[in-house]
């Protein structure tokens, strides 16, 4: 009887082929972190708003501009200098502000990528050279083998020391705080001032890390703040007041309620600082 | 006292992987990891899981080792190979380890409100070559040298045990005990299961820590080798045999290497099926040694020896059936390795035929799984004939190459199978790592294997 059975055999195709890759990112998974929400009508209408605005002034400027020169060449000059010195303040304070929220980007890519086994030390690297004490651990971090040492090596240098003058300003905020509500007789007035230096705190936490926000960079900093303190779940009103204060039309009424006496204040600043510094930490502290 | 898997709040559920030389221990730990991660972070890693769960969330987080004696099983480093561009297969691994995942799972039905169901998954990387002296359990010195020395006889290990059975016949039956010789017997008995194990590729090597020797100084009772006879030098060496057995016995209660709940044995069946008949009836007789003794483990080991002494002979055996299911391994997963080396229509094949060489029960299942996939399935038509076969890059190459390895039998192949040859595997590239391993890794089988061994918990 015949054996109908194919004999084995391996062979080589001639023409090279690219490596197997069984698994490119299903639709609709992106790498972590790098979902960004579409613009909400809102913004795009006060963009909008913005663009008219200074779009406009800047082109009846400009006809200022020529109509004086016409009119006389140093009423032209004049008014060209006071032109160009206000729109290039106001361009100013535009690029601090995108410099601000593109810090926040930046917090928010190293975050990933200390995440990422192949990507922390570069990583890492990046971020220490940010910081006055990181050339001091460069080496170590150069020299792990184990990409997880990485992380617990900057947890434990420059982290940590982060996080202890976070919460010395926040210790200072809160007497500060704990002075000026004692001092003031109105519970109003009390919110406002909580508002006004919580806020301070949180700029002071970012510059200390390395960021500069403006006032945008300010407020998405303190809806970061909130979140990272919705995760520790137990400073959330802390972080609700401030932002509220800030971010509310009616920030007295709302204050005035909250703020219960000068003790809580203070207290709440101290945890304030340390949201702030998760917040503006690539990494978390645990 | 609490039994050690019941923590506060959290069950500890430990697995043991264990394989045959070769077996793929360190890259199917490697990809258990990094796909729950993967599952845990909400991707699609593990589609049987997926299934099972339903609309609940499973989190996964890697556990700290805390005070662990254990060395920690170093997963990242071993995905860092994989993902790399050109990709490297993981370095065998020569000490045990452990890897442990925080699962969080929603509980189901009434329960839903309740927090999430919290389990500390403990993977140890077993030695393989430690499971086989569970067999070893149970026999006499006597029956153990006898079986060996007539193993050591045949093929294929003939030829290289030449010179130690002719040592042994050498050896006067009244001989005395002198420790120098026996030293000598032993460094020659080591040396021939390190060749048998290293050229030949057997699995069946006995006893397993001379080859894998736990951590520290070598103990006086490891030195004996098969001896037959009834000299006084035999007599030492059968009272070696058995401290070894007392010593294996300590191990599997101890909190190192014991408390395992659950099992995989991992066995490379097709490479078996390359060798030839004799290195696959060594496979397979190894297997369904280990097979045994976890059964009889089961019923015996496991079950307290006081409770057994006090329980009178009237209880039915459900109740010793139920404190074995409560205190030992409660599943065993028999699994063939490398299944992605031959075409999708012999996978189920392949798990037949594990199946057939270890038994089945109720705790116990077989299956054929690719912890890292490396090939593509095509229809190739050779002799005028089409037929599923593979295709994939093969390590250091560019060209992809196509492989029919030969058909695998769903049991035990008789003669008329080895009249063509079973081709070897070759060592092909592992496929692309999606995310750096963040993503998981592709596989085979996987997430089956994983529902059967966390079924009760999911």
């Amino acid at each position: 009887m015949s054996d109908s059975r194919i004999r084995p055999r391996i062979e080589f195709e001639e023409a090279p082929a690219p490596r197997l890759d069984f698994d490119p990112l299903p639709v609709g998974v992106a790498p972590t972190g790098s979902v960004m929400p579409e613009s909400g009508t809102v913004s795009t209408i006060l963009t909008g708003i913005a663009v008219l605005v200074l779009g406009m002034a800047l082109l009846q400027t400009l006809n200022f501009v020529i109509a004086q020169f016409d009119r006389s060449f140093v009423l032209g000059c004049v008014t060209l200098v006071v032109g160009v010195v206000g729109f290039g303040l106001i361009g100013s304070g535009v690029r601090r502000e995108l410099r601000g929220l593109l810090g926040l980007r930046v917090v928010d890519r190293l975050r990933e990528q200390l995440a990422d086994p192949m990507q922390a030390r570069q990583a890492a690297l990046e971020w220490l050279a940010t910081l006055p004490e990181g050339p001091l651990l460069a080496e170590a971090v150069r020299g792990a083998n184990d990409p997880q040492t990485i992380p617990a090596l900057l947890r434990a240098g420059p982290l940590k020391a982060l996080r202890e003058r976070s919460e010395a300003l926040g210790r200072a905020a809160a007497l500060q705080i704990f002075a000026i509500t004692a001092a003031v007789p109105s519970p109003a007035l009390d919110g406002v001032l909580v508002g006004w230096r919580g806020a301070r705190l949180v700029r002071q936490v970012a510059e200390l890390h390395g960021l500069r926000p403006g006032l945008f960079g300010t407020l998405s900093l303190l809806r970061r703040t909130a979140m990272a303190a919705g995760a520790a779940t137990a400073t959330n009103l802390a972080v609700d007041t401030v932002t509220r204060s800030l971010l509310s039309n009616s920030i007295v009424g709302h204050l005035a309620g909250d703020v219960a006496g000068a003790g809580v204040a203070a207290r709440r600043m101290v945890v304030l600082a340390r949201a702030a510094a998760t917040a503006c930490s690539p990494l978390d502290p645990a | 006292m609490l039994p050690a898997g019941l923590q506060l709040g959290r069950r500890t559920v430990r697995i043991g992987v264990t394989g045959l030389a070769r077996s793929g221990k360190t890259t199917l730990l490697t990809s258990i990891a990094a796909n729950l991660i993967a599952h845990g972070a909400g991707l699609p890693a593990l589609p049987a899981l997926t299934a099972r769960l339903g609309a609940r969330q499973m989190r996964v987080a890697l556990a700290q080792n805390g005070v662990a004696a254990m060395p920690r099983f170093d997963h990242l480093a071993h995905l860092a190979a994989l993902a790399n561009d050109p990709p490297r297969w993981p370095s065998r691994t020569g000490a045990a380890s452990l890897l442990s995942l925080d699962l969080e799972i929603d509980r189901t039905g009434l329960a839903a409100a309740l927090p999430p169901r919290q389990i500390r998954l403990e993977l140890l990387d077993y030695p393989g070559e430690w499971l086989l002296d569970l067999p070893l359990q149970g026999q006499t010195f006597a029956d153990w040298s006898a079986a060996t020395l007539e193993r050591l006889g045949r093929n294929p290990a003939a030829a290289l045990a030449r010179d130690f059975l002719d040592f042994v016949r050498s050896l006067p039956d009244d001989g005395a005990v002198d420790e120098s010789l026996i030293r000598h017997g032993v460094a020659r008995y080591v040396a021939l299961l390190k060749a048998l194990r290293d050229e030949m590729g057997l699995a069946l090597l006995q006893p397993g820590r001379f080859l894998m020797p736990a951590p520290g100084a070598v103990p006086d009772w490891m030195q004996f080798f098969p001896l037959p006879g009834a000299s006084r030098l035999a007599a030492m060496m059968a009272e070696r045999f058995e401290a070894y057995c007392q010593a294996v016995r300590d191990d599997l209660v101890s909190p190192a290497f014991g408390r395992v709940d659950r099992l995989v044995v991992l066995a490379d069946i097709l490479s078996a099926l390359h060798a030839g008949p004799a290195a696959f009836a060594d496979m397979a007789g190894a297997l369904g040694l280990v097979a045994e003794a976890l059964r009889q483990r089961r019923s015996t080991v496991d079950f307290p020896q006081w409770l057994s002494d006090w329980v009178p002979d009237w209880v039915p055996g459900w109740i010793a059936g139920l404190t074995a299911a409560l205190t030992g391994i409660s599943r065993t997963a028999f699994v063939a390795t490398k299944c992605d080396h031959v075409a999708q229509r012999q996978r189920g094949n392949l798990a037949r035929l594990v199946s057939s060489l270890t038994g089945a029960d109720g705790r116990t299942a077989s299956f054929a799984v690719a912890a890292v996939r490396c090939t593509e399935d095509i229809a190739w038509t050779l002799d005028g004939r089409t037929i599923s076969a593979v295709r994939g890059r093969v390590l250091g190459s560019e060209r992809p190459l196509r492989s029919y390895p030969g058909e695998v039998p769903d049991h035990a192949p008789d003669k008329a199978f080895w009249q063509y040859p079973f081709l070897s595997l070759p060592t092909f590239e592992p496929a692309r790592v999606p995310l750096n391993g963040r993503g998981g890794v592709s596989h085979i089988g996987i997430d089956n294997l994983l529902v059967f061994l966390l079924e009760d918990l999911l």
